[in-house]
């Protein structure tokens, strides 16, 4: 799998070439390498600091950096609220929506690179650009209609309508990538057209649909539109649990923040072992020109 | 082997004939369906409302009056047009920033160096971060009076600024937490693109002793432009849906001065706040088409620039 | 090689019947058969909820076979579901926590909220009558008790005992000495004078105590001529912006709600703040505030019209109107709006609509007696709204703040207040239709 995952991670230039290069360029360079990486962790870094500050400190400059850690907040995050089930109930959709998006994406997505079906694949696309909010009321309508609001359905299926373009889009470049002859010379071995794509183009993708997979559930995990009006009581998101600590008379920050981070670090964990995966599905079909 | 078996294979192999003759929509169609008919209906709703004047109540009676909405949302420069200005200025805005920035930081991590690594994988943090935790995340850091923003600043002798709460400072400011978020992908994207490049050309400019500048911008960027159009795309629809930051930061109505009001939070506040249906229904499809209008200019572009 | 193929295709039909039946069998909704009965709670976010929150296994336990399912959100985030549920029709919300003055009227007139004059009367003993009148005239809709106030809040004046007593100043009894105390602070150098919200929306119900007490109203009774150009309303604006813009601290937020204005108070930064009395707990707890031994309560200021704070429901509890379990949902409200329970809430330091609990020296006994004391001098004089008694009210409070916002900046006023005098007219029209 890891052979050929290379294959489609963006590797850096193969040539090196040093010369012409003075020490004052690659001191420029490394001094703006470590501005631009400060500049994208320290909010990140604030973040964590702040959910093991009491409300006092975060009120307080003086206590910006030396302050006496506080355990509370994810006392608070997981002693009053219910977060364990919030954090399942996100996994859950996110799993199944992926799940069941790949199951239809995978195939559409075979079927629309090798047919060159543009406007078909413009339809699914458009759920990409029809904005959330004009979705809500009449989804509510029609899920509650069916008896099937407060249940893990109507979420699945408004995370998967995120999902299923994402992935559609990310495995037709990758459909497209890979050669059509291997498919051919099965289908003269006697493999059906379909058997074909099942036996052999399949276990190719492997690293197409792991990338696929990993920002569809990422994107699921975060969304919060459809979370906030489609989850019931027993199936909030973490996303819509945040507001938790927004409350009628009082802002608990401390706990605002530890619920940030609760929220923020199973997705980054994530994301720090899957970097390879993230990077070729974001920049899929952007080098195509 | 039983009969039984054999009558089985054999229907199973008339199913795989028609399957395998049909493979093109068998294997198309479910997608499609699916999001068609989570499509259709909203769709067609938004459309209809669009041409009454529901309010109150979506249930309670309302009457169709044709175009008067569009012709009332078009006319209306008290709320609709100052949201599509700061829909387009928070769009372009903080996409050429991003488009710089990360053109910028592209060619700084384009030449591997030690730790190449570990910077890619802290600028993907914004990428993957809860959109509405780092909406939270910042309100705290730009509270005027105990955030770290002013604090920082403070520390070089600059006056405490308002950031968020202010009226002329608070679309800057999320603009600038847009561009702190979503750089890191324009960055990837581009670096994608400058990595597939072929080393020959800019080899051959630097023979006939172009500077650091001249290839850049006569050789590089040219190559890279189809992948640049392609960050734009991607970049530029996300950027006009932004709804999370702004409703965790400012809510509904965008400000005391709607100050943050983009086409998106007005729609929204027209629905959820004012329950007027209609109207809301109007302004997205007016959106819509103003979405689907940038995009096929820039289809167009891409089209032109990669011929 | 084609059985291989099968295989793989049933597999795949096998994953996703798998997943179908995970899904379906999380669909089934909580069974209804055998007595079994679910009762779906919302909720907003507020220090009420949590106590009673703890409390609902006890009414589960008096009940055999319901179940209470609690949704728990925040302000916001909670109209939206309501939104979103309500206009579809849904029955998935039983009892529902709302706020009168807010969304009373709209959710009245679409007709979401059920009809529960014969509940209230049903049991003497629960006592109907002794709600307090404002809260109660506040969910009443045309005639019909559409709602039980649970949560009521007046506004107070919050001080800094300190500063006062080192500048000797006196606590101020008008709004002029209030004015002049601000200023003399200000001008001191050390701390701001005074602050409150400064939001569009969110000040409109933290100036409306300076508008009633001018002597001046948002529109006339019966709602059909607005009132925002009186020399009343003119003064109130101006007096509040006077004292934010010139007396409060520098550079203010025109944005702020009252988590950044109770933010200000807490760190010391300012004198004054005035604002509802449910928010104290944010100034007066050593967790929240660096002041919290520092601080002082006072009666709403008088104007020329006396003292005339809003005296309001916060918070109260309906039925939805498309709830099919309304006798159990009001068997419910009856269980959390009862005298022993409302007391227990109040003892924490939530004010509640319930006269008695005001009677009652141990219902009080948790509050600072000066705060205690300002409630009750707040809840006789006081006028039972804090913002325009309209049905769209989100938009009614964004054309009544806007001069507020313009007089703290320090803008053109009196363009300010023609232009919400016209706006305001042309909604009341609007409405009336």
């Amino acid at each position: 799998m890891t052979t050929t995952a290379t294959s489609l991670i963006v590797t850096t230039s193969p040539l090196q070439r040093r010369r012409n290069r003075g020490r004052g360029y690659k001191a420029f360079r490394a001094i703006m390498l470590v501005l631009v990486a400060l500049t994208f962790l320290a909010p990140v870094v604030w973040m964590v600091l702040s959910s093991f500050k009491t409300n006092v400190d975060i009120y307080n400059s003086e206590a910006a950096f030396i302050f006496t850690p506080t355990l509370k907040n994810y006392d608070t995050v997981f002693g009053q609220a219910d977060y364990v089930q919030y954090i399942w109930n996100s996994f859950f959709v996110a799993a199944v929506a992926t799940l069941l998006s790949l199951l239809l994406a995978v195939p559409a997505a075979y079927s629309m690179s090798r047919f060159v079906m543009k406007k078909s694949a413009v339809l699914v696309l458009l759920a990409r650009v029809i904005p959330g909010v004009s979705l809500l009321v009449p989804w509510y309508f029609v899920f509650s209609n069916l008896r099937i609001v407060g249940t893990y359905t109507p979420l699945v299926l408004s995370h998967m309508f995120v999902s299923l373009p994402l992935i559609l889009y990310i495995m037709m470049s990758f459909f497209d990538s890979l050669p059509e002859e291997l498919e051919e010379q099965a289908q003269v071995d006697g493999l059906t057209p379909i058997g074909a794509f099942l036996r052999i183009t399949l276990p190719l993708s492997v690293p197409g649909i792991a990338t696929a997979s990993i920002l569809s559930f990422i994107f699921s995990w975060n969304n919060f539109m459809f979370a906030l009006v489609l989850s019931g009581a027993s199936t909030k998101t973490l996303p819509v649990a945040i507001f938790d600590f927004v409350g009628y008379a009082s802002i608990d920050w401390g706990g605002l923040m530890a619920a940030a981070v609760v929220v923020t670090i199973p997705i980054m964990v994530i994301a720090l072992f899957t970097q390879k995966y993230i990077v070729s599905g974001l920049t899929a079909g952007a080098t195509k020109g | 082997m039983s009969t039984t078996t054999g009558t089985r294979v054999r229907t199973q192999t008339s199913f795989s004939l028609w399957a395998n003759r049909h493979r093109k929509w068998v294997l198309a169609a479910p997608a499609m369906v699916f999001v068609a008919l989570l499509i259709a209906f909203p769709l067609g709703w938004t459309l209809y409302l669009s041409l009454t004047d529901a309010s109150g109540s979506i249930r309670a009676p309302h009457d169709f009056i044709g175009l008067e909405n569009y012709f009332d949302v078009l006319s209306d420069t008290d709320r609709f047009w100052p949201a599509v200005g700061r829909t387009a200025f928070f769009t372009v805005g903080a996409m050429v920033v991003e488009m710089i920035l990360g053109m910028l930081i592209a060619l700084l991590l384009w030449r591997p160096f030690r730790g190449q690594g570990l910077v890619r994988i802290i600028i993907l943090l914004p990428l993957v971060a809860t959109p509405v935790a780092v909406g939270m995340m910042w309100r705290l850091i730009f509270e005027p009076t105990i955030g770290f923003a002013n604090q920082f600043l403070s520390w070089f002798g600059i006056p405490a600024q308002p950031w968020l709460a202010g009226e002329a400072t608070a679309l800057p400011t999320l603009m600038f937490v847009d561009i702190w978020q979503w750089t890191p992908m324009v960055v990837l994207i581009l670096l994608a693109g400058l990595t597939s490049l072929s080393d020959e050309p800019d080899e051959a400019a630097r023979v006939d002793g172009a500077n650091a500048w001249q290839r850049f911008w006569h050789v590089t960027f040219p190559l890279v432009m189809p992948t640049f159009i392609t960050a734009v795309l991607l970049r530029g629809i996300d950027a006009l849906k932004t709804f999370d930051i702004l409703y965790a930061t400012k809510g509904k109505g965008g400000g005391s001065f709607h100050e943050v009001e983009t086409l998106n939070v007005y729609a929204y506040g027209l629905s959820f706040d004012y329950q007027k249906y209609g109207e809301s229904s109007t302004v997205l499809v007016i959106f819509f088409l103003m979405i689907i209008g940038c995009i096929w200019l820039l289809t167009i572009r891409r089209k032109k620039s990669s011929l | 090689m084609k059985h291989r193929s099968i295989k793989v295709v049933t597999a795949a039909v096998a994953v996703t019947v798998l997943t179908g039946g995970l899904l379906a069998g999380c669909t089934t909704a909580e069974g209804e058969e055998g007595g079994k009965q679910t009762l779906r709670v919302t909720l907003a976010n507020h220090v009420w909820t949590d106590i009673v929150k703890d409390k609902i296994s006890d009414f589960e336990a008096d009940h055999e076979g319901v179940t209470v399912e609690v949704t728990q959100l925040g302000e916001d985030q909670l109209s939206d579901q309501y939104n979103v549920k309500l206009n579809a029709g849904t029955d998935e919300i039983d009892v529902m926590m709302y706020r009168p003055l807010q969304e009373g009227k709209l959710f009245a007139q679409n007709g979401y909220l059920a009809d529960l004059s014969d509940y209230v009367t049903r049991d003497a003993a629960w006592d109907w009558n002794d709600f307090q009148e404002g809260p109660v005239e506040a969910t009443t809709y045309e005639g019909s008790v559409v709602g039980v106030p649970i949560i009521t809040e007046q506004q107070v004046l919050y001080y800094r005992t300190d500063v006062l007593e080192k500048l000797g100043i006196a606590v101020p009894k008008t709004l002029d000495e209030l004015e002049a105390a601000a200023k003399q602070i200000k001008e001191q150098g050390e701390i701001a004078g005074y602050v409150g919200r400064t939001g569009v929306s969110a000040a409109v119900t933290q100036w409306s105590s300076f508008l009633f007490s001018e002597g001046g109203d948002f529109a006339n009774k019966d709602y059909t001529k607005a009132t925002l150009d009186t020399p009343a309303a003119k003064e109130a604006y101006e007096l509040y912006g006077r004292l934010i813009g010139q007396y409060g601290p520098a550079n203010v937020s025109t944005d702020m709600s009252w988590p950044d204005a109770a933010a200000l108070f807490a760190q010391g930064q300012v004198a004054f703040y005035s604002d509802a009395s449910s928010l104290y707990q944010n100034l007066a707890l050593e967790e929240n505030s660096t002041v919290w031994d520092k601080v002082g309560y006072a009666p709403f200021p008088a104007g020329p019209a006396g003292s005339v704070p809003y005296n309001v429901p916060s918070w109260a509890l309906g039925i939805n109107n498309d709830s099919n379990k309304k006798d159990l949902a009001f068997d419910f409200v009856e269980w959390l709006t009862s005298p022993e329970l409302t007391l227990e809430v109040q003892e924490a330091g939530v004010p509640a609509a319930r006269t008695s609990v005001w009677d009652n020296p141990a219902g009080t006994a948790s509050f600072p007696p000066q705060l205690a004391e300002a409630i009750a001098i707040g809840a006789k004089t006081g006028v039972g709204y804090d913002r325009p008694r309209v049905i769209s009210v989100a938009e009614a409070r964004e054309i009544v703040g806007a001069p507020i916002v313009v007089a703290i900046t320090g803008g053109d006023v009196d363009a300010a207040i023609k232009k919400a005098q016209a706006d305001f007219q042309a909604f009341l029209d609007d409405e009336n239709d």
